[in-house]
């Protein structure tokens, strides 16, 4: 969770990094990612529209010395589904995690729906942003002493004030709607690796972000429980029309679900593109490469 | 029947009118002729200071012959359900300094005892009765030993004693005064080691005796850890804060108070603050000592658990939209409880056991009470008979510990019981398994 001291720290860090641009007027920069995004992707949408998502030039560097981000520029627009892919170390789940400030960036902007959150946020403007971006972590972080329902309920009840009956009701809705509503009252530890994902997922959904965020949410499961996890997320980016952006090793599924295919190496973004150009033509050597080891 | 009858009649009347005139005139005016100077008797508590009524003891009664009395017999009588039955007197006559001897024959008789003197006690001298092995009424109370006495006018009531204070005889007295007699447990307490730690009378005593240390040890440990888990939770947050001022408190306080001795606190606390004129009581001052120390120990038990809660939970917090303390009070403080339980319940097993140094300033709990039933008796038994009440808490709390520990790692791996899915649901959840089973892989490249 990043600090305030962390927050001041890289503020300097930006400052001196002056020789990243300002980021653009919001319109004029919609219209042009508008322009280079329009071949890249499946999905479709208007001029009139703003991205979700503008990453612009985010640098990460831990420590002072790990550089994990170089320069990434992505922008995601409402209701598509990007599909991050690279090999381990390309800094796919550091950029994500920068997105809703799990991780502070060194440099470089992020804008969520025109509204830069990069540089001096309070941290009451931070947990606001978060509110808007659910995530689904690799390693699910269910909260062990609640029950399925609880954890899919105290984000309601803490954070939106819902009142515990409302709560309960958009718990089981959505736990139902990941084919766990039998499980509402079980423990995590009692729940398998699937299950506590699908859990993660409706805690996640409940909260009715605009954006959902997943960090390899099938790696760290055994290969028959991935099917059902991925089922959700297809569901939810098919039916929800929810914008997500899915860090993932599963190539079917982002050759299936992605509008967006977005192939990540050395900290920077190499390749982008529609999921049938990706991965049957790809452009850049690495990608090529990359694609060629896993299949 | 003539004149002469009647006449006698009437002269005997009238002589025994006067008689009996003259005595009531002459009585208030003369002294007592045979003065009680003194009535005590022996307590007969097993390391106590009470007279138990109902238990052999031995009555001691003085008294002091008058001017002109020649005293030819005394008899004590104790009130209802005294005795002095079995019992052995032992009669000394003292004039000044020097004992003298006078035969004498001694008749118990219930709660009657009668001393005849073969020749008469003349006056000044004291008459000491020793009566071994009487018993006072079993149900206690203020006893007075009354009598009478017989000198050359006959018989005379004798003033009442000063009342000696007995206690009734209890189940627990009865109990002691039967494993007296029991010959197994003379032969047990003539052995040396058994006699001297596990003493059957002792123990029986001490379980008694010691309740009211034992209850101040549980009282003060009881509101002495609230307070310390409190304490000890500020200090663990101050220990992990981002302030540097704060960090600074919280570690030099629980590495002072962890790098001393309890003892040396007890001291400096017990000691320290009177000279200061701050006079607190000692059970408040001992509950405030007791609930610092701990909560040293606790702040760095409260801190390793909070430390031990993955970042994960941290971060879905945090991505949940939630701030550092509804996380902290949400998500990390009740995963840190559970975890923490078993340790925290050992400390609490410490701190129960750290109260007995507070003996060593005179706060009257369970180690005091041992200590002074040992100094009277001169036996060891009271303190095993400690032993076995500090035993009788911690043992419980062992078994918790290591019970709690067990489920908490079955539980983490997965185990322990599930709630109740309905059998609808079951079916359902079978075909949505068979779906997945029967589904494939998406990944069909």
């Amino acid at each position: 969770m990043p600090s305030k001291n962390n927050l001041r720290e890289a503020i300097r860090l930006r400052r001196m990094a002056d020789a990243v641009p300002p980021a653009m007027d919001a319109r004029e920069a919609a219209l042009a990612a508008h322009e280079r995004d329009k071949t890249l992707t499946k999905h479709h949408f208007e001029p009139s529209e703003h991205p979700c998502v503008r990453i612009e030039h985010l640098m990460k560097t831990f420590d002072g010395e790990t550089q994990v981000l170089t320069d990434v520029n992505l922008t995601v627009w409402p209701g598509e589904v990007v599909c991050v892919l690279g090999p381990s170390g390309s800094g796919k789940s550091t950029m994500l995690r920068c997105i809703n400030l799990l991780e502070t960036p060194t440099a470089g902007h992020i804008l969520i729906e025109d509204n830069e959150i990069t540089g001096h946020l309070l941290a009451a403007d931070v947990n606001k942003l978060r509110q808007n971006l659910g995530m689904v972590f690799q390693s699910f972080n269910l909260f062990p002493h609640l029950t399925a329902k609880g954890n899919v309920m105290i984000g309601q009840t803490k954070v939106l004030k819902k009142s515990k009956e409302e709560a309960e009701r958009e718990a089981l809705k959505q736990l139902d709607a990941v084919g766990l509503l039998d499980r509402a009252d079980f423990k995590p530890a009692q729940l398998s690796g699937g299950q506590q994902q699908r859990v993660a997922i409706a805690r996640a959904v409940a909260m009715h972000p605009d954006i959902l965020l997943f960090d390899e949410p099938t790696s760290a499961l055994d290969p028959e429980l991935v099917r059902g996890v991925l089922d959700v997320m297809r569901d939810l980016a098919e039916n929800g029309g929810m914008t997500m952006i899915v860090v993932t090793h599963e190539m079917g599924f982002a050759r299936e679900v992605a509008d967006r295919v977005v192939f990540m190496e050395g900290g920077v973004v190499v390749e982008q593109g529609k999921p049938e150009d990706v991965f049957d033509h790809p452009q850049n050597e690495r990608t090529a490469q990359f694609l060629g080891s896993i299949n | 029947m003539g004149h002469t009858d009647r006449r006698r009649q009437r002269g005997l009347l009238v002589t025994l009118c006067a008689v009996v005139c003259a005595f009531v005139m002459l009585a208030p005016s003369t002294a007592w002729g045979l003065t009680t100077s003194k009535a005590t008797a022996r307590p007969n508590e097993e390391g106590g200071s009470s007279v138990i009524g109902g238990l052999p003891t031995r009555l001691t009664w003085e008294g002091t012959v008058d001017d002109g009395e020649e005293v030819t017999a005394v008899t004590l009588r104790l009130p209802e359900g005294g005795s002095f039955d079995g019992a052995s007197t032992k009669v000394t006559v003292l004039q000044g300094l020097t004992r003298s001897e006078l035969a004498t024959e001694v008749a118990p008789e219930g709660p009657q005892l009668k001393v005849t003197f073969v020749d008469p006690a003349t006056q000044g001298l004291l008459l000491r009765l020793e009566v071994e092995g009487m018993k006072f009424p079993a149900k206690g109370g203020d006893v007075v030993v009354e009598g009478t006495y017989v000198n050359q006018d006959g018989e005379k009531p004798l003033a009442a004693s000063k009342p000696i204070a007995t206690i009734a005889n209890t189940p627990l007295q009865s109990l002691l005064a039967s494993l007296d007699a029991n010959p197994v447990v003379k032969a047990w307490n003539s052995s040396q080691f058994l006699g001297m730690f596990f003493k059957p009378q002792l123990l029986v005593t001490a379980f008694a005796t010691l309740v009211p240390g034992w209850f101040l040890c549980l009282v003060i440990v009881l509101v002495a850890y609230p307070i310390a888990i409190l304490l000890g939770l500020v200090f663990a947050l101050m220990k992990i804060s981002r302030h540097r001022v704060l960090r600074a408190i919280a570690i030099v306080y629980i590495n002072i108070l962890r790098g001393t001795p309890l003892f040396l606190q007890i001291y400096i606390m017990f000691f320290g603050l009177p000279m200061m004129n701050i006079n607190i009581d000692n059970n408040v001052l001992g509950v405030i000592v007791i609930a610092i120390n701990a909560s040293a120990y606790l702040a760095e038990i409260f801190r390793a658990g909070i430390e031990s809660i993955p970042p994960g939970q941290y971060e879905a917090a945090a991505s949940l939209g939630m701030g550092h303390m509804m996380t902290m009070l949400n998500i990390i403080l009740p995963q840190t409880v559970r975890r923490v339980m078993p340790t925290v319940t050992s400390d609490f097993i410490t701190s129960y056991k750290d109260t007995s140094l507070l003996s060593s300033v005179g706060v009257m709990e369970l180690m005091m009470f041992a200590k002074n039933l040992t100094s009277v008796s001169g036996n060891m038994t009271p303190y095993v008979a400690a032993a076995i009440f500090y035993l009788i808490v911690t043992l419980p709390l062992i078994k918790v510990v290591t019970t709690v520990e067990k489920r908490m790692a079955k539980s983490e791996r997965g185990g322990g019981a599930r709630p109740k899915v309905k059998a609808k649901d079951v079916a359902a959840a079978e075909a949505e398994q068979d779906d997945i089973a029967l589904g494939g892989v998406v990944d069909a490249q």
